[in-house]
């Protein structure tokens, strides 16, 4: 355990050592900032017109954490960490190949599972620091508004569960080559693949469709956000995780082989 | 300490290393030689544990290196052939980091971390971020680490290769002073070296072990003749008749006159030196120096390489 903390300690500490770290960061704040504002702004022109024709207020129920943060904010964070995790990504193995410290570190007392749950260690680590940049806005909102706390937990259990699973991609396609860019552009096309299946699952005879709709992230992620935890969605994330890890495992093995 | 018992290696249909077997006692210094491609990288991989072996096994400190490689990599200290590191971390973090994978506790790891920084030299540039060091600063991190743990194995690939004359001096004699009780496998193209350094030499050949055995018994074993380089002052026509007729001596042949020396070079069948040299005052002849050629390490290498000498049997085998 003490060995996965110390790769994980050490890949902390290149990552900000270096300008990524606080590009991911700053583009992280800027989008979800942005995503936020604006549907702060607009919630008050829709409130407003609502107000007006109690109607249609009654038929729509918009609350300010289900319209501003779950249909808004939460919603595009998948999105937009589509196009962050294979940059968060694509150094953790791809980088050590280039140098060769890979295989430096594999010569050092320590198991390869080791080496591989540091690294993914590392990088849910910098993903929690999002998370907590993320908190900001429903704290924020909270200050205007009563929010509703229960819906904000769950849609945060799946973002973490999303974003843990596109980090397992993204190690994965880490592992398969020694080129950051092709390591984050192939973590991007499968991830791309990922949501893209919900809209082939439509057009699909009904067997194909079925199946397709169960591979889809957005449709696994859509229940956390209306305040539902759905032990499949869990359980779907969970298992993309734990395939990913153990692909990238056989692939540190093979890489061994090969040498 | 370490024993290699048959070991291969294939990459995809290339056979790297082709069943070398070979030990190292505790203690010892092993030139590790062979031209580029022989397979000495790919052997010194497999005995740290990095890379399988196809067929064939290696022990170190008694554990078997596919079998029990954790603790093979505890007692090992390894230098890989280009001494990759991390450029974004310093002297001392990486130290730090490489004691601490290797399962150093912190008070063993700053009691360790202080020494190997102190005994390569790295006291100015500890806290220096690696990736602006100097390739000789560069060498002795990677030694560092790998002596972080002190381990009682050490392999050590190339560690010379690009570093400048004043440079391979100061690995050399870091290298010297690590021997004490370690037992070291130091690859190296550089042969002066390995009679400066090394105990031993283990020499491969297009992945098989070519020679093996102590240098001096090596060369012996390679002098097919005793040859002696004798140098004289005086007329050589005399000369050439008297050490053609002293019993034993098979050829006599002139290399050159220089600045008034003749020199020549007397095959024989055994080391006939204080013959030949009486011959020659009995004559009163002019001696100026006699001595016996021994076969260098760079010959052995070349005859080997070339394929003068391919088969292992013939060679030493102890």
């Amino acid at each position: 355990m003490n060995s996965v903390l110390v790769v994980c300690k050490r890949e902390l500490s290149s990552f900000f050592f270096s300008p990524i770290a606080y590009v991911i960061l700053g583009v992280w704040s800027l989008f979800m900032g942005g995503f936020f504002s604006s549907a702060f702004m607009q919630y008050g022109m829709i409130s407003m017109q609502l107000s007006r024709n109690p109607q249609l207020a009654a038929q729509y129920n918009i609350t300010p954490t289900s319209w501003i943060l779950s249909q808004q904010v939460f919603a595009s964070v998948s999105v937009t960490l589509l196009f962050i995790i294979p940059l968060l990504t694509m150094k953790l193995f791809s980088e050590e190949k280039k140098q060769g410290t890979m295989e430096m570190l594999l010569t050092y007392p320590i198991k390869d599972i080791q080496i591989l749950l540091g690294k993914f260690l590392s990088v849910v680590s910098v993903y929690i620091l999002m998370l907590l940049i993320l908190l900001v806005y429903p704290i924020l909102l909270s200050t205007f508004v009563r929010v509703e706390w229960s819906v904000i937990a769950t849609s945060f259990l799946g973002i973490f569960l999303m974003g843990s699973s596109f980090l397992a991609v993204g190690l994965l396609a880490s592992s398969w080559t020694s080129n950051q860019i092709i390591a984050a552009m192939s973590a991007f096309m499968i991830l791309l693949l990922s949501f893209i299946v919900e809209f082939l699952a439509a057009s699909a005879p009904a067997i194909v469709s079925a199946v397709l709709r169960q591979m889809s992230i957005g449709l696994h992620f859509k229940s956390f956000v209306s305040g539902i935890i759905d032990t499949r969605d869990v359980i779907f994330f969970l298992s993309l995780i734990f395939i990913c890890l153990f692909l990238s495992l056989r692939s540190l093995e093979s890489h061994r082989w090969r040498g | 300490m370490i024993s290699v018992d048959n070991v291969s290696k294939f990459y995809g249909n290339v056979e790297a290393v082709r069943g070398i077997s070979f030990d190292v006692e505790e203690g010892e210094i092993v030139g590790f030689l062979g031209p580029n491609g022989a397979g000495k990288s790919t052997t010194m991989k497999i005995l740290t544990g990095y890379m399988p072996a196809s067929s064939g096994s290696a022990y170190i400190a008694g554990y078997d290196v596919s079998q029990d490689p954790l603790n093979v990599q505890k007692n090992l200290g390894y230098l890989p052939e280009n001494n990759p590191l991390y450029p974004e971390m310093t002297v001392k973090e990486y130290l730090d980091f490489s004691a601490s994978i290797k399962g150093l506790s912190n008070n063993e790891k700053s009691k360790s971390i202080g020494s190997v920084i102190e005994k390569c030299g790295l006291g100015n540039v500890q806290s220096r971020v690696i990736g602006h060091l100097s390739k000789g600063y560069r060498q002795r991190v990677g030694l560092a680490q790998a002596l972080v743990n002190d381990p009682p194995v050490m392999l050590l690939d190339e560690p010379t290769s690009g570093l400048d004359p004043a440079q391979i001096v100061e690995i050399r004699n870091l290298i010297k002073e690590l021997k004490g009780n370690r037992t070291i496998v130091l690859s190296t193209h550089i042969l002066p070296e390995v009679n400066m350094v090394c105990d031993r030499v283990v020499i491969i050949h297009q992945g098989k072990l070519a020679a093996e055995g102590e240098l001096d018994a090596l060369a012996d074993s390679m002098n097919e003749k005793n040859r002696t380089l004798l140098s004289v002052v005086g007329d050589k026509d005399i000369y050439s008749d008297v050490l053609k007729n002293i019993e034993g001596v098979e050829t006599v042949r002139l290399r050159g006159v220089k600045n008034g020396e003749i020199h020549y070079e007397v095959d024989s069948v055994k080391d006939l030196r204080a013959l030949l040299a009486s011959s020659i005052y009995e004559k009163s002849g002019k001696l100026i120096e006699i001595k016996k050629e021994s076969i260098t390490l760079e010959e052995i290498f070349v005859k080997i390489v070339s394929g003068e000498i391919n088969n292992t049997e013939e060679s030493v085998d102890e």
